[in-house]
């Protein structure tokens, strides 16, 4: 995969401002380069195909959609970003559904760290 | 009885008993023809006023009526040859009894036209019988008849519409074609009415039926024999053959009005029966009595001002119609009830009025049952309101919490984090103790889950009911062997009803059953999700000592549902639930 940033860069997705403040802080401590945040599904492709980001840490429940249909939306733009979801809830709330998506991974809000998050993504 | 029916009647008998006299006089009719032919028609006159008397609203009884002096104006020249005005009018009838035979047989009982092509049948009739008459009013006369059909008759009176001579004997041929036309359609018409006709209407209109078929075959084979239509005053087989038909009508009318007394004797059978009939089985009673598998009874609840079904549940009043009919039981004004039938029922009006006053004696208990299961069945669904208000409660809760609290908690976390890794190695121990706060943090994390999951798992909201149960099958201590759980989506308190159903049979078996293993097997037939769960345990478990199960049983009686619990000490226990899919 090929960018312009030296370090990594993601997009935050969450619809609640408070997490996506203290994520990006965390990520950006981290060694990512937050390039944007969206509060909900929409946004978040919208401000997908602006920014061209490395990584979408994406929420699964959001106001307008399911994180799940958001991520397969993203795995289906040109320049496919690695998606990782999280959420507050834990991975047995998710059910079968973590099983089928076409996400990297799932990191729980609880357990998010940007050295969790570097292991997930891997080597871009 | 109104004065128009009392006059029509005096002119009818009149009519009958001057052609009686008439046709003895000039020895047009054997005395047996013209008793047969006369008495006859007063006796259908009679029956024809009696049917408008009763039956005000219908067609049937004045259609009758005109179809009887249609049949008998034509004579008026046999009496009254001199007279100009009976002459005509006499020509004006002349076939005028065909489109009014074909109206009262094809509109009976309902007294209305079913459908398109008995309207168009009968208003070419009409206007058969117009066509018919017009050229003879206009050119005919009888003492110089120019028509091979015509006797001369000297002393007779033109019409007063004739404009002048022409010969008219190949029009009234053509038309005596379509006259057999007409037969053969009419024939079709009353075979299809028979076919489509309720069950009821079949009973009551066959014998009217058969005489419309009578009088359409008589012609049809007096047409096949003779090309034309028949002299009957002049053929005296015919004579017979044709006034039986011309009388089959009102005769078909009299029997259904006899075979309608007959029934009222199934009132009083109406009276026994109710005696052992057990409340809420009336409106098969009255059924059955008025011989209408289709009769509904709306019971009238003066406490909700509304009608409703035995069972309790609304009844939606339909308006009068072709294919239903209202007849209050009571006062009209204030009915106790309403029976809603099949419209051919008010042909037995008597029938109709005798029963709804039989069935009063039960209607008292009948109310008051039918009050009762209103009552119940509000109970129920007030049950399942509650249920429900429940769920969305447990719902919201959940929401709040995962969005407030554990929110809040999770950003406390995060910075937490932050600020551990922006501490400098002179931090004075200060990394312990934000470790120390980030463990803490952590367990009530989990705590707050596990309270938000227990009052509603969003794995269900969300995802549904497969992957909830799968979700307690992996939580649960003892192995789960999941079965069967179906894809699909159900209505939310049946899922929640399914989940907290399990969920806490589960934490049963996990606290008291020593089991090494249970089965859980869910399915739906698009009507009914069914459980059924079962350990191989010590079983033993009684459900009315612990709350939980009682509890569950609650919900799920409160959606319709039901549950069964078999618990011999030694077999494990084994819990099957039915509920409802919405």
């Amino acid at each position: 995969m090929c960018h312009d940033h030296p370090m990594p860069t993601a997009l935050v997705v969450d619809d609640h401002p408070s997490f996506r403040r203290f994520a990006r802080r965390l990520l950006e401590a981290g060694g990512f380069v937050v390039v944007g945040e969206a509060e909900d599904g929409a946004s978040a492709l919208a401000r997908a195909r602006d920014t061209q980001p490395d990584v979408v840490l994406l929420d699964v429940l959001l106001p307008d959609a399911n994180g799940f249909e958001v991520a397969e939306l993203l795995a289906a733009e040109p320049r496919r970003p690695v998606v990782v979801l999280t959420s507050s809830r834990s991975a047995d709330d998710l059910g079968a559904s973590l099983d089928r998506t076409s996400a990297r991974g799932f990191i729980s809000k609880r357990d998010l760290t940007a050295e969790s998050l570097a292991t997930m993504v891997g080597e871009l | 009885m109104r004065p128009a029916l009392v006059v029509t009647w005096a002119v009818g008998a009149a009519l009958c008993t001057t052609l009686f006299v008439g046709a003895l006089h000039g020895d047009w009719l054997s005395p047996a023809q013209a008793a047969y032919a006369y008495g006859g028609t007063f006796a259908a006159i009679t029956l024809g006023v009696l049917v408008w008397r009763r039956r005000p609203d219908s067609r049937t009884g004045p259609l009758l009526t005109a179809m009887v002096f249609a049949g008998i104006l034509p004579d008026l020249d046999t009496v009254f040859y001199r007279s100009a005005l009976a002459v005509t009018i006499g020509l004006a009838a002349t076939e005028l009894l065909i489109p009014l035979y074909g109206h009262v047989v094809l509109s009976y009982p309902t007294g209305r036209l079913g459908g398109r092509a008995e309207r168009v049948l009968v208003a070419l009739a009409y206007v058969y019988a117009a066509v018919y008459a017009l050229p003879l009013l206009l050119f005919y006369s009888p003492a110089q008849p120019h028509d091979q059909r015509v006797f001369e008759c000297l002393p007779c009176a033109d019409p007063l519409t004739r404009v002048g001579w022409y010969d008219v004997t190949g029009l009234r041929d053509a038309l005596d074609k379509v006259l057999f036309v007409f037969a053969v359609l009419f024939l079709g018409l009353l075979a299809r009415k028979l076919i489509v006709s309720t069950r009821t209407q079949r009973r009551i209109s066959l014998p009217l039926l058969a005489a419309g078929a009578f009088g359409a075959g008589e012609y049809i084979v007096q047409y096949s024999i003779f090309g034309t239509q028949v002299d009957s005053w002049h053929n005296e087989t015919w004579f017979w053959i044709v006034t039986s038909a011309n009388l089959a009508i009102p005769s078909a009318l009299a029997a259904g009005l006899l075979w309608g007394r007959a029934a009222r004797s199934g009132v009083a059978d109406l009276v026994l029966e109710l005696e052992r009939t057990p409340t809420g089985s009336l409106r098969a009673a009255l059924a059955r009595t008025l011989g209408d598998p289709s009769l509904e009874l709306a019971l009238w609840l003066p406490e909700r001002g509304t009608f409703v079904h035995g069972d309790g549940t609304p009844f939606g009043v339909p308006a009068p119609s072709a294919s239903r009919a209202v007849t209050p039981i009571g006062p009209a004004s204030e009915p106790l009830a309403l029976m809603v039938h099949d419209p051919a029922l008010l042909e037995r009006r008597a029938l109709l009025d005798a029963t709804g006053a039989a069935a009063r004696l039960a209607l008292e208990n009948e109310r008051l049952h039918a009050e009762l299961q209103a009552q119940l069945a509000e109970i129920r669904a007030s049950r399942a309101r509650i249920v429900e208000a429940g769920d969305v409660e447990r719902r919201r809760l959940e929401r709040d919490l995962h969005d407030g609290a554990q929110q809040r908690l999770l950003g406390i976390g995060l910075a937490l984090q932050l600020a551990r890794s922006q501490l400098g190695p002179d931090a004075n121990g200060a990394a312990e103790l934000l470790a120390e706060a980030d463990s803490e943090l952590r367990a009530a994390l989990d705590e707050l889950r596990e309270l938000a999951r227990g009052i509603h798992p969003a794995v269900l909201t969300e995802q549904g009911l497969a992957p909830a149960l799968r979700t307690l099958a992996e939580r649960s201590p003892v192995p789960v062997h999941v079965l069967d759980a179906p894809a699909e989506r159900f209505a939310a308190p049946s899922e929640a009803a399914v989940y907290f159903l399990v969920s806490e049979a589960l934490a049963n078996v996990a606290k008291h059953a020593r089991a090494s293993s249970v089965r859980l097997r869910v399915e739906s037939d698009g009507a009914t999700i069914a459980v059924d769960l079962e350990d191989d345990g010590i079983g033993g478990a009684d459900p009315e000592r612990g709350s939980g199960l009682r509890g569950l049983a609650d919900r799920i009686h409160a959606l319709d549902g039901r549950v069964t619990i078999r618990s011999d000490p030694g077999s494990g226990t084994t819990i099957h639930a039915e509920i409802p899919c919405a």
